[in-house]
Formats: C-alpha cells, sequence, structure tokens
C-alpha cells in the first residue's frame, strides 16, 4: 500500500479505512449484466436516512400523550413551526414510498433468484429488515392519533386476542390497557423512535456484509467467482454509484413531486378527525402496504381462524423461499426458468389484486375474489417445490439450461 | 432499450394499483355519497323540496313589530339595538343552544328558506329535536319580519360568518373560535360534542362539505346537524375560509415545490452527464 500523508494517512493506520473503502466500495465488483432494479437496494437506505432526518425533526415538536398527539401534529408541526409541513409530508410519503421500493426490491430478488444458495443469509436478513419496517411503520402509523391510526391499531392489536389460550390476555399486555389508549400510544411512541430503527440499523449493517461477501446476482443468474467479477465485471465505486446517483435524482423526481402535489395516498382524509373510541368509521383499512396481506386475512370469509393462519403465513411465507426453491438449475435466474418465470407473474398479478381488494368492502363479489386470490398467493409457495422437482428430472435427464 | 422497457412494466404496475387503491376504492366506498348528491341535485340552492313561498316582500315597519313581539323573548338583534334576552350560558342551559342573533341572518341564509324555518323549524331544518317552535305565525307576518331583519343585515365574511353560521355549536379551536354554546349543553341538545371544524376540510373535502351542509340528513342520515339553508355565496365564502385555516400553507408549499422539482431536474441532467462520462469506456 502506498504512503499517504494528511488526515486520510493517520486515519488509515488507526483505523485502515483504505482496505475498508476497497472492501466495501472500490474493490467490490459487481456483474455487468445486470439492469437498475439493482439500484433498488441503495434506494431503500436512501429513504431511511431521509425518514431518519424527517423523523427527528418531527420528533423535536411531536407530543406522545393521547390528549396532545393530534394538536401537536396537525397545528404545531402542520401550522406553527417553520416548514414543518415540509418534514410531516416527507416522513408520511416517505414510510409510503419505502414499501414501493421494499416490494420492488424483494419482486426483483424472487425473480432474478437471488434468494437461492449461496444467498440465502442475504435474503433473511432482507426480510427481517421488511418484517422490522412493517412494525415501524404500524407503530408510527398510530402517533398522529387520528381516526385511522387509532381504529387501525384497534383493529391489528384484536387479531393477536385469536391466538389459543394467551390470546386475550397478550392484547393487553400488548395494548397496555383494554382498549388502544395512552399507554399504547406512549409505548408505539417509544419503539417506533427507538428499538425498531436501532434494530434496522443492525441488520442493514448484517445485510451489507453478507452481500459483500456472497457478491450480487445477475440478471441471467450465472454463478460468477470474485476473480470473474473482477475480470468481467464494474466497480461499486465510482461506475456503479454513478448510475445509482442518476437513479436517486429521478427516484427523488418522483418522491418529492408526490411530497408536494400528490400526497393524500399516504395521508388519508380520515385520519384528520382526531381518534374517539366510541364511533368507529365506516372504512377501516391498513396503509395500502399492508392490504394485500390484510385481505388474505379477510378472504377466508367463511372461518376467522383460517383467515388468521393465512394471514401469518402470508406474512412469513416468503421467508422460507431459499428451502422451498431447490432447483438444481446452475443459471438460478427465473429468466431461464420458463415454469417458475410464470408463476411469478401469477404471483405479481395476484399480489396487485389483493392489494386493491384489500381496500374494497368485502361483501358480495369481492368476498369472493378476496378468497380466490387468497388461495392463488400460497399457490406459488406451493408450486415452487413442485417445479423444482420437474427441473430436478429434467436435470437427470441431461435437459434443463 | 432493455431498461426502458423494465421501466415501463413497472410504471404500469404501480399505476394499475395506485388506480386500484385511490379512484377505484374511493368511488365504491363513496358511492352512497355520489348517489345521495345526484337524487337531490346538490347543492339545491332553491331548498325545492320546501315548496315555494308568497312574495317576500313585507313590511320592515311591521316586521319590526313582529319581531318585538314574537323574536325578541329569545332573540337578540344587536344591529337595531336589541340586545339578547339572556346571557349565552343560561340561553344554552334552558333552550340546549344559544339562540343565533339576528342581525345578519339574512344575508347568508337563504330567504325562501327562512321564511319555511320560521313556519315550520323542524321540518326546515330537517331536525326533530330543533330548539325554535313553530310559532304559528301568518305568511305576511313572516314576510314582514324577514323585510325587517333584510332592512338591518350586513354582509359577513371569512371568520365572522364561520361565527355567525357555524359558531353557536362548532368551533375552530386552531384560529382559537370556540363555540358559543358549552360542550355540555351541545351533548345534551344534539347526543354528541360537534366536531371541531379547524381541519375538516382536509377530513372531508369541499365536494362533500357543500352537500352536507346544504342537505345534511341525505348524505348522513340521523346527524344532529340540523339544515341551516345557508344561500350559495355564504357557502362558498365559507368554504374558502374553512380551506385557508386548514391548509395555510397552501401557497408556500406549491411555491417551494416547484423550486424543489426544478432543482431535481437539474440533478438529473448532472448525474446522468456523470454517469455517461464513467461508463464510456465500458461495455
Amino acid at each position: 500500500m502506498e504512503k499517504k500523508g494528511g488526515l486520510m494517512g493517520w486515519l488509515d493506520k488507526r483505523l485502515a479505512v483504505d482496505a475498508l473503502w476497497k472492501v466495501m466500495m472500490s474493490e467490490y465488483y459487481l456483474p455487468k449484466n445486470i439492469n437498475f432494479l439493482w439500484s433498488f437496494g441503495v434506494l431503500t437506505m436512501l429513504v431511511f436516512v431521509i425518514l431518519v432526518i424527517s423523523g427527528i425533526f418531527v420528533l423535536m415538536y411531536y407530543k406522545p400523550d393521547s390528549h396532545m398527539a393530534f394538536d401537536s401534529v396537525n397545528k404545531t408541526i402542520m401550522m406553527d413551526v417553520a416548514y414543518g409541513w415540509v418534514f410531516r409530508h416527507v416522513h408520511a410519503v416517505g414510510a409510503s414510498i419505502m414499501f414501493l421500493v421494499l416490494f420492488i426490491h424483494m419482486g426483483r430478488g424472487i425473480y432474478y433468484g437471488s434468494y437461492k444458495a449461496p444467498r440465502e443469509v442475504v435474503w433473511v436478513t432482507g426480510f427481517i429488515l421488511f418484517v422490522l419496517m412493517s412494525a415501524t411503520a404500524f407503530t408510527g402509523y398510530l402517533l398522529p392519533w387520528g381516526q385511522m391510526s387509532y381504529w387501525a391499531a384497534q383493529t391489528i392489536t384484536t387479531l393477536f386476542s385469536k391466538i389459543p389460550f394467551i390470546g386475550p390476555d397478550l392484547v393487553i399486555w400488548i395494548r397496555g390497557n383494554y382498549i388502544v389508549e395512552d399507554a399504547t400510544l406512549t409505548r408505539f411512541f417509544a419503539l417506533h423512535v427507538t428499538l425498531l430503527p436501532a434494530l434496522i440499523l443492525v441488520f442493514t449493517a448484517i445485510h451489507l456484509y453478507a452481500v459483500r461477501v456472497v457478491g450480487s446476482n445477475n440478471e441471467d443468474g450465472i454463478p460468477m467467482t470474485k476473480e470473474e467479477k473482477k475480470e468481467k465485471g464494474i466497480p461499486f465505486w465510482p461506475v456503479f454509484m454513478s448510475k445509482e446517483y442518476f437513479v436517486m435524482s429521478v427516484f427523488l423526481l418522483f418522491f418529492f413531486f408526490l411530497v408536494f402535489f400528490n400526497y393524500k395516498f399516504a395521508m388519508d382524509p380520515i385520519n384528520f378527525q382526531p381518534a374517539d373510541y366510541l364511533q368507529t368509521p365506516p372504512h377501516i383499512y391498513p396503509e395500502w402496504y399492508f392490504l394485500a396481506f390484510y385481505e388474505v386475512l379477510r378472504g377466508f370469509f367463511f372461518s376467522e381462524t383460517l383467515g388468521l393462519i393465512g394471514f401469518v403465513l402470508s406474512m412469513f411465507l416468503p421467508l422460507f423461499l431459499p428451502w422451498l426453491d431447490t432447483s438444481p438449475y446452475p443459471y438460478i435466474s427465473g429468466k431461464h426458468r420458463p415454469l417458475f418465470k410464470i408463476m411469478w407473474w401469477i404471483f405479481v398479478v395476484d399480489f396487485i389484486a389483493l392489494t386493491i381488494l384489500g381496500k374494497l368492502p368485502p361483501t358480495g363479489l369481492f368476498a369472493w375474489l378476496g378468497l380466490i386470490t387468497s388461495l392463488v398467493y400460497f399457490a406459488f409457495f406451493i408450486a415452487l417445490p413442485i417445479i423444482s422437482k420437474i427441473e430436478k428430472k429434467k436435470v437427470a435427464s441431461g435437459g434443463g439450461q | 432499450m432493455k431498461e426502458l422497457k423494465i421501466l415501463a412494466v413497472l410504471i404500469v404496475i404501480v399505476g394499475v394499483t395506485y388506480w386500484g387503491i385511490e379512484p377505484l376504492a374511493h368511488s365504491i366506498m363513496h358511492k352512497h355519497i355520489e348517489e345521495a348528491i345526484h337524487k337531490y341535485h346538490l347543492p339545491d340552492y332553491e331548498f325545492s323540496d320546501l315548496g315555494s313561498t308568497p312574495p317576500l316582500d313585507g313590511d320592515p315597519a311591521k316586521g319590526k313589530e313582529a319581531f318585538q313581539m314574537f323574536c325578541a323573548s329569545c332573540h337578540g338583534l344587536k344591529a337595531d339595538g336589541i340586545p339578547a334576552p339572556m346571557d349565552p350560558k343560561t340561553a344554552a342551559m334552558s333552550f340546549g343552544v344559544v339562540p343565533p342573533d339576528l342581525s345578519n341572518i339574512t344575508s347568508y341564509t337563504d330567504k325562501k328558506f327562512l321564511f319555511h324555518f320560521i313556519k315550520d323549524p323542524a321540518k326546515a331544518s330537517e331536525f326533530k329535536k330543533i330548539a325554535m317552535p313553530a310559532m304559528g305565525l301568518q305568511d305576511e307576518q313572516i314576510a314582514d319580519i324577514i323585510a325587517y331583519l333584510d332592512s338591518k343585515a350586513k354582509k359577513v365574511h371569512g371568520e365572522e360568518l364561520f361565527k355567525e353560521a357555524c359558531g353557536r355549536c362548532h368551533g375552530a379551536k386552531y384560529q382559537k373560535i370556540y363555540a358559543e354554546t358549552p360542550p355540555d349543553a351541545l351533548k345534551k341538545y344534539l347526543g354528541k360534542v360537534p366536531p371541531d371544524l379547524s381541519i375538516i376540510m382536509k377530513a372531508k373535502g369541499e365536494h362533500y362539505l357543500v352537500a352536507f351542509i346544504n342537505k345534511p340528513q341525505a348524505l348522513l342520515p340521523g346527524t344532529s346537524m340540523p339544515r341551516v339553508g345557508l344561500n350559495k355565496e355564504a357557502t362558498e365564502d365559507l368554504m374558502k375560509y374553512l380551506d385557508e385555516i386548514s391548509d395555510p400553507h397552501k401557497e408556500q408549499r406549491q411555491k417551494v415545490g416547484i423550486i424543489v422539482l426544478a432543482y431535481m431536474l437539474v440533478m438529473i441532467g448532472l448525474t446522468y452527464a456523470w454517469k455517461k462520462k464513467i461508463w464510456k469506456n465500458i461495455h
């Protein structure tokens, strides 16, 4: 290593910043055959940073008290604090867009087989990040203490009461009261601003570390060694990041358009009415990113227990993807697996259908559509072992890719 | 090219989802509201369900006499030096709600509606428990009273209009406006404390509010909000005020929004140029 003076040299002697920079950035090689969907990982980090910064500013004026929360958000932050409204809009839209970016990031991971060996740990830590992010979004949504905040929290916490034996006690333990009240607000606030973001940071670090060890997948799912990537690939810095900055700029244009001109999808009008435990709104629905799972819950309209089991499975089945899909094809990408590709597209269309149905009243035709789409959701996970078996046979008979 | 195709697919997926969870979902969830608006042709500033009125060309002088005889035991008319007979608290205790001072009533209430209201308050307001009884007046007497009220009324706008038209039951606490009638009295009278209207425009939107104020029972059957017969001009003035107080930074938001978007466009140009430069020798 060449000798360097100055601050960087001083730091390098003590912290080995040069080596770190090389491992993380300038000598971390990516394959060339990747498209802009590979930029969405860094985009999630960008959105997370945006959420933390805007979060700190709204935190300065927010009051986690059931008598003050609504006014501290809608009066103090939105009206009195200079540019407080910017930070609230950014925080609300950011939370929503985080899930759009996450869904694209995960959808890309599934399509190109990025969850398969040797990237299981990347997939699992990523999935844990998704769960943590969901928990952060759910606890955060209660904080403005509006009608939908309140009733979404009331409805979702009620689900825990269906757990055998401990259910009813568990709900009271979670809420800290018989209904969602001040105690619930305060503890959701505590989790939202301390434990959950801290855990997200920890798992982001593990996720990134794991990616640095096994390297990025590529469009064709061709396994590449580090040497091959170094020879044929591109370094993360500056080549990949120069493209990433362009993607970020386009993304931010879209993001700020939403923040300033189309924020209603992330700030439901009903939530501008203060929480009232005596008045149930005519339609209760979660934020859009939970609608698909919520629809699986309602989809089995004839049995509450079945719905609840389906709901839990729908959220946690994706964790087991690496072990459901045991296909021996050397090219792991869905691009080269026709059966898998068909199932992936059915899954995506079904997920969109579930999301849309999740907001509609579950009556008549919608109830039946909900049941069908819920069943199709699971078809993907049931199909994976079957597809794997078919592909194993093909490989055994000398066919396949 | 391939990346543009992927982007197009993404845009279609996101677009369809957005269409489903926003316009489609709202059109289905709010169907009954649109149906009611369509059925009653709301807002109906003619209040056509109440029928016609005789010509409202009464005599203000006779009207004043009638007013003092029939109205002044509950209502004041400060514009003509007639004070309210009771202080607000006592009035609220006796009637359930503070009776309005009628100085400017004809400037924001439709006169035909006012005629029907004086004739039969419960019927015109579509609120059975309304505090004012039918006074059994002759049509000419009512016309005289309206002519008298009209001779004293002056136009009110914005906050003043809000206080006169809504402020006996509703407050707007973010503007430090509190309902004239104490909350306990209102709860007894209406069954619940009416909502604060500080940010009601954000919660309900102008489309709904205009129709709801015009005919509450059509949109929310069983509500204890009476029909108050606001005329078109006053309704529009009120909407403007409610929009201003619920979203005081609208202008700033649009201005800053344009600047930020312009800045991002420049950034797109710069980052694209840098990407081109770095990637020139790669492929």
